[in-house]
């Protein structure tokens, strides 16, 4: 599985970034590789207009199977995720990005 | 901290009276947002002194260098706008009609065209009546909110609440359910809804509930003016009940509201004893 948080921050360590669109950095863990990815959003999260569907496009090009976020995303976001076939689980918004995958992985977050 | 957004969907139905009155309730354990730009009014309840203002940008605007234009007009023959017409020999943008795409500037053979950023308005931290802060903020004429703006005043609530130590955020969320609403909505704990018993506030409320269901943020409601239509109330309720959305209090239509409004008041100043009250029990159900 190829998970994408979204956090305020680039380690594990980081506090989640509650927001989808306006998120500040895209976190993404490969359970197979073991690899870690980081993308830096915030020039979308200063987008006056259409954050949403914007961070989504980028995400999208990630391929991730798995999004865990705080309480987005919006209609708009939803659609592009939806179309792109990741699975969405929220909830995570006052955690760390390591609490955010030991409570997926415990079955915790509420998938949308 | 808890972060509590008040919105209505439709206009008019005393959403920021009611958040306002919240906000002199929870006093100096919160950080007030007012997210509702386009119309901001809450200052006028929350009587706003000392403030400290900061420039906004946002968004772009074409300029041209009129010494590099070579007046081949192909950026005015682009603009889907029309917003780059021929004044006194020279292509002149106007600033009211550009939305900012850009195209022009792609087009154009001699890149004499620069996108340039926005200053579109202020955003300000102010103490308020209630013993604590308020951040909101003023647009300049013919700039329009954004969901950049609203999530520009929140986090600074946010971060202020933070550093206080204080238990609430409370946001006076943007009407409708556009990109402002979106960003009031992102990362908040709890919705109240502020609605009232007429055709417009139902299907309004309907239309905005959905996208609070987006974002699984819970919600509970206060109808307003409860009395102004029977039939439609009980449209209301049975609504709130089907979505399993707790109603919070029921509020006849009156007249002290428009009167406290006129001397800067809110109703929990003006009528402790009557509307005053129900909100102060609203308060204790949601803090």
């Amino acid at each position: 599985m190829k998970i994408l948080f979204t956090t305020k921050g680039t380690e594990w360590t980081s506090e989640m970034d509650q927001r989808f669109g306006r998120a500040e950095f895209f976190f993404i863990y490969d359970e197979e590789t073991k690899e870690i990815a980081t993308f830096d959003n915030r020039a979308i999260s200063n987008e006056a207009h259409g954050a949403g569907p914007k961070t989504a496009q980028k995400m999208a090009e990630y391929k991730v199977d798995v999004l865990i976020t705080g309480n987005g995303p919006g209609g708009n976001a939803a659609t592009v995720i939806e179309r792109v076939g990741t699975t969405v689980f929220v909830g995570a918004g006052a955690m760390t990005a390591e609490a955010a995958y030991k409570a997926y992985k415990n079955g915790e977050l509420k998938k949308i | 901290m808890k972060e509590i957004v008040v919105i209505s969907g439709k206009g008019g139905t005393g959403k920021t009276s009611v958040t306002a009155s919240l906000a002199m309730l929870g006093l100096d354990n919160m950080i007030v947002a007012d997210c509702d730009v386009d119309a901001a009014d809450m200052h006028l309840l929350m009587q706003p002194k000392q403030s400290e203002t900061s420039d906004f940008f946002s968004g772009v605007l074409a300029v041209i260098d009129q010494d590099k234009c070579i007046q081949c007009g192909k950026c005015a023959e682009i603009c889907r706008w029309q917003a780059i017409p021929v004044i006194d020999s020279k292509y002149e943008v106007q600033a009211l009609d550009c939305e900012g795409c850009g195209y022009c500037a792609l087009v154009c053979p001699v890149q004499a065209i620069k996108m340039e950023s926005q200053n579109v308005g202020d955003w300000i931290i102010s103490d308020v009546k209630s013993s604590t802060k308020m951040v909101h903020a003023k647009l300049h004429i013919g700039a329009e909110n954004s969901g950049k703006l609203v999530a520009k005043v929140k986090n600074e609530a946010k971060a202020l609440a933070k550093s206080k130590g204080l238990d609430y955020v409370l946001v006076d969320g943007s009407p409708g359910i556009g990109c402002p609403v979106v960003s009031s909505l992102s990362g908040a704990d709890l919705v109240v809804l502020v609605t009232e018993p007429s055709v417009s506030g139902i299907h309004d409320l309907k239309r905005v509930y959905q996208l609070v269901k987006k974002f699984s943020i819970p919600a509970n409601c206060i109808i307003n003016k409860a009395d102004i239509n029977e039939n439609k109330s009980k449209e209301l309720k049975q609504f709130l009940a089907k979505e399993k959305i707790e109603l919070l209090a029921e509020i006849p239509y009156d007249d002290n509201f428009t009167k406290a409004m006129t001397m800067g008041q809110t109703i929990v100043e003006y009528d402790p004893d009557g509307i005053g009250s129900i909100i102060k029990m609203c308060w204790n159900k949601i803090k």
